[in-house]
């Protein structure tokens, strides 16, 4: 039903995408948008259900402690979305950013995005973010949940996100790379090429949307390889299944930019300004997934244009929890990078000093934490390190 | 008959679960996760027959998720603190007999995170403290779990003693029963006596 239905759907894309060329001067060759119909009801009994559902799940979602409610960074997401699909696309979107370590993104057919901040670790630019964004409104105005409900009841975002708060001791799957879309190759490809169509549009570069899949496939294989177990890339199962394969992505992404035009900008500065704040506590979660593999990948591509002393500290803590013998001294060099780059982190004194002590450099050690309490002598934790300094003297 | 036959296995299995839970009484030693820590309570407490790992044991008063006593009795080198669900797909980090003290409340804070799947755990202030005449930790935190999103509140002590962690939490939600809980399972904690032997 689903495989017959899409063709002419994009045939329908295509001709609206292809009427509105001439009628603004393109940043692409691929213009204006269909216009948006505005509120829709549901109509069926089947599209009340769902509805229903994702009212209810809306309700315990507006109330969870995970959802993030800092206004500042609410707002930026809600300004690449909006200069992503238009403002009047974009005013019923209630925006949902939830504390969540892994890379994922859904929109409930009722217009609950939500975004989950494992997702704006990984993102590089605005034009990622818009691209991510576009492709869950997408299915969102394709109105692709109801079908897929239809198809397979409990397949959709919607049943994932009930799991999610259901019955008690569900827990959510916390691997890096969660399942961003549960949707079926066909309305995959569509979501791809509406939203082509949005960054087309808008003042973003379209063909950033593809260069997300290349990053996040290499980092499930570093996770599956440093847990010993088999890459999932090209598996007919799980979580790449529904999705076109990366080549085949890939290929109709660059070939759509190649003849459209791939004008527009990245926005890679003004994305990094506003993770700014956030990065460091994003990190934190990340690394305290246990996945020394997949970290330190991660760690990798965002140190791309070179260490920071806030990426070195993070590595640091990822050799540290690893803890083995090497792990110890390569986490001390870590640090020791990080506070040579000129930072003034306390906790860089104090997680330096204890990876010293556990590698029996006693003294040296015993000097950090002196300067961490130095540093910050009302620490929550000042009366335990002061502890551990008497011990190393005594012992 | 299949149904049947199912039936009654949940129904045996409940039975043993239900028999294997049992009372705490007041005021006598009693010996915790099957090992050489004991503890002498002054109030009575449940002991559940479900053990989070093979070296631990849980004790409430009111049922798991209003307050909840759990005993590790020498998490051995290497070992996880809790039996592991996933043990491909989300390892637990395994203590290590070189860990400081003041890096338990970080494995603590590592294992809730991956077992529970949250990302709102905190650790609080950290002291020292002594637990069954040893050298140890003092830790509060405060997290909430993805199933009921609800914030709980905890205090673990923690001692290192022949390479193995010894370590007892207390943690229950933040409204009420926390307060209401927490002085009683101190009065535990500082019973706490370790067979040198």
């Amino acid at each position: 039903m689903m495989r017959a239905s899409w063709p002419r759907g994009v045939a329908l894309l295509a001709v609206a995408l292809a009427s509105a060329v001439a009628a603004n001067a393109p940043k692409s060759k691929l213009t204006a948008l269909p216009p948006y119909a505005g509120a829709y009801e549901p109509k069926t009994v089947d599209e009340r259900g769902v509805w229903m559902e994702a009212d209810e799940d809306e309700r315990k979602l507006r109330d969870s402690k995970f959802v993030v409610k800092d206004a500042a960074l609410n707002a930026y997401v809600r300004q690449v979305l909006c200069d992503t699909v238009g403002a009047d696309r974009c005013r019923g979107v209630r925006l949902y950013i939830m504390r969540v370590p892994a890379f994922n993104a859904s929109m409930a057919p009722n217009g609950t995005l939500i975004v989950w901040t494992g997702l704006l670790l990984r993102i590089r630019s605005e034009a990622e973010l818009a691209g991510v964004l576009g492709h869950e409104f997408a299915h969102f105005e394709e109105r692709h949940t109801l079908a897929q409900f239809r198809q397979q009841r409990f397949a959709t975002d919607v049943a994932a996100w009930a799991s999610f708060f259901g019955a008690y001791g569900a827990v959510v799957q916390q691997a890096a790379i969660g399942s961003i879309y549960s949707f079926s190759r066909d309305q995959e490809k569509q979501a791809d090429l509406r939203a082509f169509g949005y960054l087309a549009a808008s003042k973003y570069r379209a063909e950033a949307e593809a260069d997300i899949w290349d990053r996040l496939m290499d980092e499930a294989d570093a996770s599956a390889a440093g847990r010993k177990q088999r890459s999932q890339r090209y598996d007919g199962v799980a979580f790449f299944a529904s999705h076109p394969t990366s080549l085949e992505r890939s290929q109709y992404l660059h070939k759509l930019a190649t003849t459209n035009g791939n004008d527009g900008e990245d926005g890679a500065a003004t994305y990094g300004k506003a993770m700014a704040d956030w990065r460091g506590e994003f990190l934190g979660d990340q690394l305290k997934l246990n996945d020394f593999a997949g970290t330190e990948y991660l760690l990798g591509q965002l140190a791309r244009e070179g260490w920071t002393s806030e990426l070195l500290f993070a590595r640091g803590e990822l050799y540290r929890m690893r803890g083995n013998p090497r792990d110890l001294l390569s986490a001390a060099q870590f640090y020791r990078d990080a506070l040579t780059k000129g930072s003034t982190d306390p906790l860089l004194h104090r997680n330096l000093g204890m990876v010293l002590l556990r590698s029996a450099a006693i003294g040296e050690g015993r000097q950090e934490l002196e300067q961490y309490l130095t540093l910050r002598p009302d620490a929550s934790d000042a009366s335990m390190i002061s502890a551990l300094i008497e011990q190393s003297r005594t012992n | 008959m299949k149904r049947l036959t199912l039936v009654l296995a949940l129904c045996l299995t409940a039975t043993m679960a239900q028999a294997g839970n049992s009372l705490i009484v007041p005021n006598q030693s009693v010996a915790v996760a099957k090992s050489p820590l004991t503890v002498r309570p002054s109030g009575e407490w449940n002991k559940l027959a479900a053990r989070p790992g093979r070296s631990s044991e849980t004790w409430t008063i009111d049922g798991d998720t209003l307050n909840c006593l759990t005993f590790y009795g020498g998490i051995e080198d290497g070992r996880t603190l809790f039996r592991e669900v996933d043990k491909r797909g989300k390892p637990l980090p395994h203590f290590s007999s070189t860990m400081l003290l003041t890096d338990v409340p970080g494995l603590v804070e590592n294992s809730y995170r991956i077992a529970l799947g949250t990302s709102l755990f905190q650790v609080g202030k950290i002291e020292p403290v002594t637990l069954a005449g040893q050298r140890a930790v003092h830790f509060a935190y405060d997290f909430v779990s993805q199933g009921d999103d609800l914030h709980r509140k905890g205090e673990g002590y923690a001692a290192i003693a022949h390479g193995k962690l010894f370590m007892i939490t207390f943690e229950a939600p933040a409204l009420y029963y926390f307060d209401a809980g927490i002085e009683t399972a101190r009065q535990v904690v500082s019973s706490a006596l370790l067979d040198s032997k």
